[in-house]
Parts: structure tokens; sequence; C-alpha cells
């Protein structure tokens, strides 16, 4: 018998969550992924183009502070 | 169409969340969405529906846009007013989660350019449909385990005295550390084998720094997400929990997640 795994986030029953999950885990999801438009690309408010965000650039520049788990062989 | 030059306070554009096959309004009662004091509603195209909410169309502007996620506070606050929609929205039923940032001049143009993807929403409401996402992360220890035998063995040969002796530490340390290493990404690879068994689809994401985790005393080998049907959830949480035990390695599962990671090919 398995009881459910204690992970804070972890919302039991229907598809409601998860909602207080760790931003980054958010941001994993919004930002790499999510259906694209084809149609939301360009729209112009008052005449300024406004392109839909690349929000993968600004996902670039958080990774940049970053380096990779074992970059520098790291504390292993 | 809505919006009057001398009125430029009245401009308002409309952002779009997600798309469903059916919306229970009462569902996105109560949420505040991306701007405060306009509902956050469904618009029908064709057979679907978007959940949208008009904002104030100087407010999401290009440059309010990089300026409000240049600010970490403000890109949480909009990230988690997104998800909190599109998940309250996945309550009703199969749900295709938009990108953040998804805005069209007004609801005709929204409905408009919508329905020109409607084949492509339905495909993906069909293959989502039954299923939920789960995350998964595994985390090892940062720092190889103590081998004390290892590290104080003597020398077989005898002799070299003390420098030698210092070498051959080192070098057990190296040995243990780089073991220790292989160890960890061997663990994640079979991890997500044995987990890619139990899913209809399987993503790896990038695992997340200690710098973005804040974790000094592990390291996130595997982040990955895992698209699963309702019968197949008890399987994977079993999984996990048999990996864990069999291992030592901690092994975490999240979700269930509106299929974020699985909307975006196909």
């Amino acid at each position: 018998m398995l009881e459910r795994e204690p992970v804070p986030w972890d919302t039991p029953g229907p598809l409601s969550g998860p909602l207080g999950v760790p931003l980054v885990d958010l941001l994993d999801r919004l930002m790499n992924t999510g259906i694209v438009v084809s149609g939301d690309l360009v729209i112009a408010i008052a005449d300024v183009p406004l392109v839909r965000l690349s929000l993968h650039a600004l996902l670039s520049s958080v990774n940049e502070r970053v380096p990779a788990p074992w970059a520098d062989g790291g504390p292993l | 169409m809505t919006g009057h030059p001398d009125a430029p306070e009245t401009a308002t554009a409309t952002y779009v969340f997600a798309v469903g096959r059916r919306l229970d309004p009462a569902v996105l009662s109560g949420l505040t969405g991306l701007a405060a004091g306009f509902p956050v509603r469904g618009l029908t195209f064709g057979p679907l529906t978007a959940v949208v909410q008009h904002v104030p169309a100087d407010e999401f502007t290009q440059e309010a846009w990089q300026e409000r996620l240049s600010d970490r506070a403000e890109l949480e606050r909009c990230a988690r007013a997104h998800h909190e929609v599109v998940t309250r929205a996945a309550t009703c039923g199969p749900t295709v989660p938009l990108a953040l940032a998804t805005l069209y001049r007004g609801d005709d143009r929204a409905r408009q350019a919508l329905a020109e993807d409607t084949h492509r929403f339905a495909a993906t409401l069909d293959r989502v449909e039954g299923h939920a996402e789960w995350g998964v992360k595994v985390w090892v220890p940062a720092a190889a385990p103590k081998r004390p035998e290892t590290a104080a063995a003597p020398s077989l040969r005898g002799g070299g005295g003390a420098g030698r002796a210092y070498l051959e530490r080192k070098r057990g340390l190296r040995q243990a550390r780089e073991h220790h290493h292989e160890r960890a990404l061997r663990i994640a690879e079979d991890v997500d084998a044995a987990l890619r068994r139990l899913a209809t689809a399987a993503r790896r994401l990038r695992p997340h720094t200690s710098e973005m985790t804040g974790e000094k005393n592990r390291v996130q080998v595997l982040n990955a997400a895992y698209l699963v049907t309702a019968v197949r959830e008890r399987e994977l949480r079993d999984a996990a929990e048999t990996w864990r035990r069999r291992t030592g390695v901690d092994v975490e599962v999240s979700g269930p997640w509106v299929p974020y990671s699985f909307v975006g090919e196909g």
C-alpha cells in the first residue's frame, strides 16, 4: 500500500492543480511550451505592433546566470 | 472596433488563456486573471471555447510586457494568474493552455485567429483527453558518499611515504566523485526510461540548477514531464517510490498538471 507522495504542491482529486507550485516549475511549463497560435505573433494596438514576446529569450537570460548542473565539475 | 480615439482608457485587448471544448462559466467566477476588474470568461469559436479576458491595451503593449517580465515579482504574478485560470478551466474537461502573453486586438480578432486553428486545437484536445501531466524530478546528494575504507586503505606496495599516500587519497576521492556522478546520471536515465513505459508521451525538461532551487545539499539530475492516463497515475507513483527505495535517491512527483508540456507539438 502506497500513500500519496508528500510533495507540498501535490493536489489530490481532479485536474485542478497544482497551484502552490514552485515558480521554476511553472516557468518550465509556461515558457517552454504552450500551443503557438498562428495569429498571435503580431497584433497592433493603437498602431503599435505588439509582438508576442519571445519568452524563450527571457528564459535564456535566466539560464545564462546559472551554469548547467555539472558544467564545472560541480559539487559532485 | 471598440476603441474610441478620444477615450484611450477604454481601449482593451483580448488575452487568451486556454482553449477547451466546453466551459462552465461558474468555474471562472472570482478569478482575477491578469487585469483586475475585467471578468475572465468564455469566448466561443466554432465548436470550441476559449478562456479570455479583456485587458487594458496600454498595459499590455510589447514594452509593458518586457518591463513586466523582467521584474521577477511581476513575472511571478502573471505566471500564477495565467496558471490559475488555466487550471480552473481544466476542471471542465480537456484543456489546451496557450502561451503566456497571447493577445489579440479584440474578441472578434481573437475569434477569427483561433478559428483558423480549430483543427489543431481539436486534435490536441483529443490527444490529451483523459490524461494529466506529471512532473518527476530526481535528486542526488551533492557530495559523493564518504568511503573511509577506500581513503584509509594502506598502499599495497608500501614505501613512498606520506606524499604517495596523499596522492592516492586524492585519486580515491576523485574516483569516488566520478563514480557518484556516473551513478547519478545512470539513475536519472533508468528512472526516465521506466516512467516512459507508463506514459503516453514524455518530455525531458532542463534540470534546475542549485541557483534556481536554492538547494545546497542535493543536485537535480532529472526534470521530466510525463503525459499519463488516469489509470496509469498510480503506477507512476508506485514506480517513483520503487526507484526511491531501490536507489536511495529523491524521486519527487508533482501533479496533476494541465498538460502544458504536451500541447506544443503534433
